[in-house]
């Protein structure tokens, strides 16, 4: 069993110089428990993907630091990373980024191989795992011949087979329909918590939102109260509740709007059916 | 990561042809050609080794055939007779001429045959007689062949209409083929009684033949005595002096083709994969691994080509001789492992490029979708 704290601190990206510098991540702070499933919610271009990138040792922070079990990763020299990458995180990715040449049990033991097992223990390691994924009748298909979700659940092995400390995955659901996103997002949930290895998602999809310990809210590269963030229910984005253009009190409840097109929406639903908006989550 | 090479190697199958076939299509090219002329030295010395002689005398520093004429005074056979170790020796007349039929020219090596003779005669007989009497020839089956003429027919040479009473076998190659007549009738067109143009001698199988070609050198005035791997590889030479720059140019040729094909089909297939080595490289895979797989993916294309080309040019040399042209292919280790160091070096060179591109892959570009 691993059992891994990842402990971010102050961290800040920029990228550029002069005029064109981005702030992509201001000053962020973060700790994750082993085990613990986080969930990284915020608008497009809010920074999601740069942070998830410095966690897992893809990207170096411009400020702060990024301890992992007390190591400082953040300080590790460049060609010392692929290694820490290999053994302590799991990758999965919106488009799955699996290997088109190489069948699937082939993408999941390759994985293995780099980090140094004999080729025999990684693939019998690499075929356990696919079974257990449902995936044991496909071994040796090539990827382009799966679904998608039976592509990301490939990913999830090839994730899970250096037994990683910590799992970090950007939009995993997001070229998957809802309710297989939801599955495969339940399916990770279930193996995080049996291995005690902790998961970051990076994510819009608010259905997933039930599978997460913990929900953060990245905004403008910062994080923000998430209990302040409410979801316009037409139209399902996020909204700040103090600053929300339009509200509706129905039945005691209050209803945040992006726009007071959204409002009107909403109360039309209200009064020809008594449905509570079109979107519910 | 090799077996990644293979998969990607053998996964678009348009470009695995292009660069498997590109670099067998230039390390055939090479290959032939060395082949061509491996195969016109052996043809060139063919009479030398196939003469049956332990040593050859010629004219003091006439040291080959092709190209020369040697002439000595008839008493020179009986001082060589006269040293110990020495069996048999058959003076032979050589010149190079024309053997004429109708409008049918062909240059060949005219040998003088004495009666009888042991040795210098035609080695391999396709049909008839071999040995010339007066007023008779034995010529190549090939030129006989070109020139539609068979035995009994006629054919002109030095001047004079011979009866063609043998064809022989292994007599020609690219320039010339190899004409017997009777040593009396080429005495007679050349109208010099008293000269000889090469001994050809056969030692006692005890003795060593460098020794007593010495000997021979120090007790006959005027002459050189070779034996006759010596006497051959002199006549080699002259093949070598005429094709080294030929050869050396086209294997430069084939090389370049080699490389640019090899250059291009490993760069694109690197390009095509970029995507695949950053999400390698996110993953956690050190440089060295991916460019393990560029260096595999090259060296297994280049050796696949090879062994192709390797392949082909055997089977051309195989098509060659049932097509039975004045050409063949011998394919000489020398040249194996030449083609072997120039793919080699290709396939190092082939993947400098792609192994820079790698090197610059930002891994955190697999979660920008590209
Ligand atoms: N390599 C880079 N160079 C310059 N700017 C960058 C780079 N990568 C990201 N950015 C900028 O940093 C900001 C944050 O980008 P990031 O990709 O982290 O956002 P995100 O929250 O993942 O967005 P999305 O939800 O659309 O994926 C954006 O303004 C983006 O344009
Ligand atoms: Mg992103």
């Amino acid at each position: 069993m691993t059992s891994s704290t990842l402990r971010v601190s102050h961290v800040t990206k920029r990228y550029g110089k002069g005029i064109t510098e981005i702030n992509a991540v201001r000053d962020v702070s973060l700790s994750v428990a082993p085990g613990e499933i986080v969930l990284i919610m915020g608008p497009s271009g809010s920074g999601k993907t740069t942070l998830l990138s410095m966690l897992g040792a893809i990207l170096k922070p411009t400020e702060g630091e990024i301890r992992l079990n007390g190591d400082v990763i953040s300080a590790f020299a460049e060609d010392h990373l692929p290694e820490i990458r290999l053994r302590q995180f799991g990758f999965i990715f919106q488009d799955f980024n699996l290997l088109s040449a190489l069948t699937i049990l082939e993408n999941v033991a390759i994985v293995a191989e780099l980090a140094g097992m004999k080729r025999n223990f990684a693939r019998k390691k690499g075929i356990d795992l696919l079974n257990g994924l449902g995936l044991g009748e496909r071994l040796y298909f090539h990827p382009r011949k799966l679904s998608g979700g039976e592509k990301q659940r490939v990913a999830i092995a090839r994730a899970l087979i250096n037994d990683p400390a910590l799992i970090l995955a950007d939009e995993p659901t997001a070229n998957l329909d809802s309710k297989i996103g939801h599955e495969i997002m339940k399916l990770l949930r279930n193996i995080a918590k049996e291995q005690n290895r902790s998961v970051i998602i990076v994510s819009h999809d608010q259905r997933i939102k039930d599978i997460a310990d913990r929900i953060l809210w990245l905004e403008d590269g910062q994080f923000k109260e998430m209990m302040s963030m409410a979801i316009d229910p037409i139209c399902g984005m996020s909204v700040e509740r103090e600053k929300a253009p339009a509200t509706l009190e129905h039945e005691g409840a209050t209803y945040y709007f992006c726009a007071k097109g959204c409002r009107d929406e909403f109360a039309d639903n209200l009064k020809k059916n008594g449905v509570v908006g079109s979107m519910i989550f | 990561m090799i077996r990644l090479a293979f998969h990607n190697l053998f996964q678009n199958k348009i470009r695995f042809i292009i660069s498997v076939g590109g670099v067998a299509l230039a390390m055939t090219l090479i290959l032939s050609l060395d082949a061509v002329f491996t195969g016109v030295e052996r043809q060139i010395t063919a009479y030398i080794d196939n003469s049956g002689a332990d040593i050859f005398v010629s004219q003091k520093s006439v040291r080959n055939m092709h190209m020369t004429t040697s002439s000595m005074s008839r008493s020179v056979i009986t001082d060589v007779e006269e040293i110990p170790g020495i069996e048999k020796v058959t003076p032979i007349l050589y010149l190079t001429n024309m053997v004429v039929s109708g409008k049918e020219r062909n240059l060949a090596y005219i040998i003088g045959l004495p009666e009888n003779a042991p040795m210098g005669g035609p080695w391999k007989l396709f049909e008839g007689r071999s040995y010339p009497r007066t007023g008779e020839t034995i010529i190549d089956r090939n030129i006989a062949q070109k020139s539609k003429i068979g035995i009994g027919d006629d054919v002109e040479i030095l001047g004079r209409k011979f009866k063609v009473v043998g064809l022989s076998e292994e007599t020609t190659n690219l320039v010339n083929s190899v004409a017997f007549i009777s040593i009396s009738d080429f005495i007679k067109l050349w109208g010099n009684s008293n000269s000889i143009s090469y001994l050809l001698i056969k030692i006692n199988p005890e003795k060593s033949s460098s020794d007593i070609a010495a000997q021979i050198e120090a007790n006959v005035k005027n002459v050189t005595a070779q034996v006759t791997a010596d006497f051959s590889s002199q006549e080699r030479r002259v093949v070598k002096d005429m094709s080294t720059e030929v050869i050396t140019m086209m294997n430069f040729i084939g090389f370049l083709i080699g490389l640019a094909v090899m250059a291009l089909t490993v760069y694109t297939s690197t390009l095509a994969h970029r995507s695949e080595y950053g999400v390698l490289k996110a993953l956690g895979a050190h440089n060295k691994h991916l460019y393990q797989t560029v260096i595999s993916y090259s060296l297994l294309s280049v050796l696949i080509g090879l062994a192709l080309g390797i392949m082909i040019t055997f089977l051309l040399s195989i098509i060659l001789t049932y097509l039975r042209l004045n050409l063949t292919l011998a394919i000489s280790g020398v040249s194996l492992l030449k083609v072997s160091s120039a793919s080699l070096v290709i396939a190092a060179i082939s993947a400098i490029l792609p192994i820079k591109q790698i090197a610059g892959l930002d891994p955190a570009m697999v979660f920008r979708g590209k």
